[in-house]
């Protein structure tokens, strides 16, 4: 199937993921799943539009701001664990 | 032939890899399944003739976000060790997550322009381009770590909890 | 002098703004603020006696709008001038009047800024050329006069009455106003030589129509039956007022209605005849209403309405300009007869007649005033109303004798009240208890200012019949002979009936008895209006308040509200604070935006 099929799938699965997973770990991982698919899709699918190079480049830019966003996600995992809130139902408000 | 076969492989990898994060029931068999995941899709950069990104890719997540991963989670303490997570099927989730799917592919297709194919692109080139016309995307990147490093060590705070 | 005759709009402009300053500054103005009413009037005055020979006409230009604009004609030809004159004197002397009978009272200022307006009202109604104007200006006096009967207001009797008043004239404006439509319609114009000139073109029915649905806007605004009730309350208000609007003016505008549209009524023998008999039955019905009264202003009030039948019966009988004569006679003695019970009731402190007596020996000028009044009422020569009601009853008896009959026995029975109420209050014994003293000259002044006119105006009747372009008919002696014998006749019979201060009203025998309290009470006809129309129409109201108003309207109303506030409380359930369930949102948001895109771009 094309890439682009692909990268829905996976998008798909990532939010079934995030919709419906209790820890908050898991909810991060499913996030990482999603967020693979729209890089695949990206990579992809730029380098249709512009210049394969730029397309890698974009697409390289995009992982580094990812994995940016995974580390401040697993920094608040780390200062939930701290207040024993490790279930998804139990962070309702953002305070502390 | 055997390269679309290679193509195939890989997806399946990667697929595999997404269910089990969604479906584990155990931490460390999600991770590995996230592990596997994010291996697969290296592999299908590679695939693609997107050696940076391949590379980038491996460095970036499985040697970081994946062990970043790791570190948190034994850092949670004796909670960490065989959790049991839950996971249920919700239909509401099920059909939301498939119609988006869904929608996203028939809006992309008749956006984009058909399947690329193996097309490949030089880390040369791409170094060339990320410092010339992406340079300004490039900086501010390179900005948006340094934030998210002061960021995470400003949530994690102290030892003391504060 | 010509500068008032080429700006006959001052009568109007002048009183209304010295009625909008006094509004004004209602605690500023004081002791000046009659001073300053005083003015009106007396540009009037000016402007009548001016345009006595021939005013002038023009038109106002009042909304404009670019290039179209809403103009009111003004005319002012021998009625109007006329008519100005009376309003003026009138007003003029009931507000000298005024100073000393309003003095102290809370709403002083007030009462002198509405009388202007009045004044300006009026004006404006006898100068107007068109229908428009006239209505306009007979709307605005209805609502000075709602504001003046009701002036005392926190008293419920007043307040009722102004209510009252209002509404049964209102009726006859409603007819007017269909008259107004059926004008419009058939000749495209309300301008009154516009449509006055057409009448010859117009079919038979239209006219009649249209002349009885103005007969009917004058026998409301005149008190005339069967739209007579509200008279008689309105003497709530204080008295100058009713010497001003409901004796000389206010109630005189529908005789001059329809003296203003007469080739109208020239046109239709029907209108004519319906103006005739009810004119009789109220000249006739309000006659004997009059005799048992043992209010003084109440006498005055039916008498006022008797009065105004008979000009009802002239215009009847096709005679308008007789009826204009004894429109400006009845206006001089009527407001002097009501000025001087002003002066009697603020005198001796009471309304009622049976506590009143020997009034002449302390007051004097007010008795000698009254007594003036009360023959020219009664038609005694060589006194006003003598030519004027002579000329009435002389063109009603030719054109229609049964009518003339009529209108003799009721001028029997004025002499009868005349003399009743002049005994009780003036003669015999001193029944009541209050000190009596004479008013001050505030208001005795005016009320010899009013005795001249009552004294000398008879002698005007030909001047008013050229001024009104009309032919003047000289007296018929034997006519006038059975006119004065017969209200001597019932003069006596009244006196007579007064004795020892109405002590022979009380030993009545029962079926007399019966008859006199029923009279008393205008033949219980207050009563069936009351039962027929006022209590059904308020249960009416009353049901279309609880079950349609606040039932269902208001049912709507707070439904939505309802409906809102259930569907806001449904939403609300989606803020739980559930992240997934907040991404749940955002994607299914996703999707449908995606939709739409595809939908779109497709």
């Amino acid at each position: 199937m094309t890439p682009l099929a692909l990268g829905c799938l996976l998008i798909s699965i990532g939010l079934y993921g995030l919709l419906t997973r209790r820890d908050i770990v898991a909810v991060l991982a499913s996030i990482e799943v999603m967020l693979g698919g729209a890089q695949l899709l990206l990579a992809t699918y730029s380098a249709g539009v512009t210049q394969a190079s730029a397309a890698q480049g974009i697409t390289v830019i995009v992982l580094a701001t990812v994995g940016a966003e995974a580390a401040v996600g697993l920094a608040l995992l780390v200062a939930l664990v701290r207040r024993n809130r490790t279930r998804t139902d139990q962070i309702e408000e953002v305070r502390g | 032939m055997s390269v679309t076969l290679l193509w195939w492989a890989l997806a399946a990898l990667i697929v595999v890899g997404a269910v089990v994060v969604i479906a584990a029931r155990e931490m460390m068999r999600m991770l590995l399944g996230l592990g596997v995941f994010l291996l697969g899709l290296a592999g299908l950069y590679a695939w693609y003739g997107f050696e940076l990104l391949a590379v980038a890719e491996l460095f970036v997540y499985v040697g970081g976000v994946l062990v970043l991963f790791l570190f948190a989670i034994t850092s949670m303490g004796r909670d960490s060790e065989g959790r049991f997570m839950e996971r249920r099927l919700d239909l509401g989730a099920l059909g939301i997550s498939a119609g988006l799917g869904v929608v996203l592919f028939v809006a992309l297709q008749s956006a984009l322009p058909s399947t690329a194919t193996a097309i490949g692109a030089s880390v040369e080139d791409t170094a060339t381009a990320l410092l010339g016309p992406l340079l300004p995307y490039f900086e501010v990147v390179g900005i948006v770590l340094l934030i998210a490093l002061a960021a995470a060590l400003a949530i994690i705070g102290r030892e003391d909890g504060r | 002098m010509s500068l008032l005759r080429d700006m006959p709009t001052l009568v109007v402009a002048v009183p209304l703004l010295i009625g909008a300053l006094l509004l004004l500054g209602l605690r500023f103005w004081g002791r000046s603020a009659p001073w300053l009413a005083l003015i009106g009037p007396l540009v009037a005055v000016a402007v009548g006696a001016a345009s006595l020979q021939g005013g002038s006409s023009g038109s106002v230009r009042w909304l404009a709008a670019g290039d179209s604009a809403l103009t009111l004609g003004y005319q002012v030809d021998g009625l109007s001038a006329i008519m100005l004159l009376v309003v003026g004197v009138v007003a003029a002397c009931v507000i000298v009047f005024s100073i000393g009978y309003m003095h102290g009272d809370r709403g002083f200022v007030r009462y002198f800024a509405i009388l202007s307006l009045f004044t300006a009202a009026m004006s404006g109604l006898v100068i107007a050329a068109d229908l428009v104007g006239i209505f306009i200006g007979w709307e605005l006096v209805g609502a000075c006069s709602f504001l003046l009967i009701g002036f005392w207001y926190e008293k419920p009797a007043a307040a009722e009455a102004a209510r009252k008043a209002f509404m049964v004239t209102r009726v006859g404006d409603a007819a007017m106003l269909v008259g107004l439509a059926i004008l419009w319609r058939a000749t495209g114009t309300l301008e009154l030589s516009a449509i006055l000139g057409s009448v010859g073109s117009l079919a038979p029915a239209v006219v009649t129509t249209a002349a009885i649905c103005l007969l009917f806007g004058a026998v409301g605004k005149s008190a005339q039956f069967p739209l007579h009730i509200w008279l008689p309350d309105a003497m709530e208000g204080p008295t100058p007022v009713s010497a001003l609007i409901h004796a000389a003016t206010m109630v005189a505008a529908g005789v001059f209605l329809i003296a203003r549209t007469w080739p109208l009524f020239e046109a239709s023998p029907e209108a004519r005849m319906v103006a005739l008999v009810l004119g009789t039955i109220t000249a006739l019905g309000a006659a004997t209403v009059a005799l048992p009264q043992t209010d003084i202003k109440k006498v005055l009030a039916y008498s006022t309405i008797s009065q105004l039948g008979f000009m009802f019966a002239a215009l009847g009988v096709g005679a308008w300009p007789v009826a204009i004569f004894h429109l400006v006679t009845h206006a001089a003695f009527k407001a002097l007869l009501f000025l001087t019970s002003g002066s009697v009731i603020h005198g001796s402190g009471t309304q009622d007649l049976r506590e009143m007596g020997g009034l002449r020996r302390t007051m004097p000028l007010t008795a000698v005033a009254w007594i003036i009044g009360g023959l020219a009422l009664a038609g005694i020569p060589p006194l006003a109303g003598f030519f004027s009601k002579d000329e009435v009853v002389g063109s009603v008896l030719v054109a229609a004798p049964w009518a003339g009959v009529a209108l003799l026995v009721a001028s029997l029975l004025t002499g009868a009240y005349v003399a009743r109420a002049t005994r009780l209050a003036f003669f015999g014994a001193r029944r009541g208890t209050h000190e009596a003293h004479e008013s001050p000259w505030t208001m005795t002044v005016p009320l010899a200012v009013l005795s001249i006119c009552a004294l000398g105006l008879g002698f005007a009747g030909p001047s008013i019949a050229a001024v009104l372009g009309a032919e003047s008919e000289p007296l018929s002696l034997g006519l006038a002979a059975l006119a004065v014998g017969l209200a001597s006749a019932g003069a006596l019979g009244g006196w007579l009936l007064a004795a020892d201060g109405g002590a022979r009203e009380g030993a009545f025998r029962p079926s007399v008895a019966a008859v006199w309290s029923t009279a008393r009470d205008g033949y219980h006809f207050d009563s069936l209006v009351n039962a027929g129309l006022v209590r059904p129409v308020t249960a009416l109201s009353r049901f279309t308040d609880s079950v349609l108003d606040r039932g269902a309207i208001d049912g709507i109303a707070e439904g939505l509200a309802k409906l809102a506030r259930a569907a806001g409380g449904l939403l609300t359930r989606t803020m739980n604070g559930d992240g997934q369930n907040y991404s749940a949102l955002v994607a299914a948001g996703a999707i449908v935006l995606l939709c739409v895109t595809i939908w779109l771009v497709r």
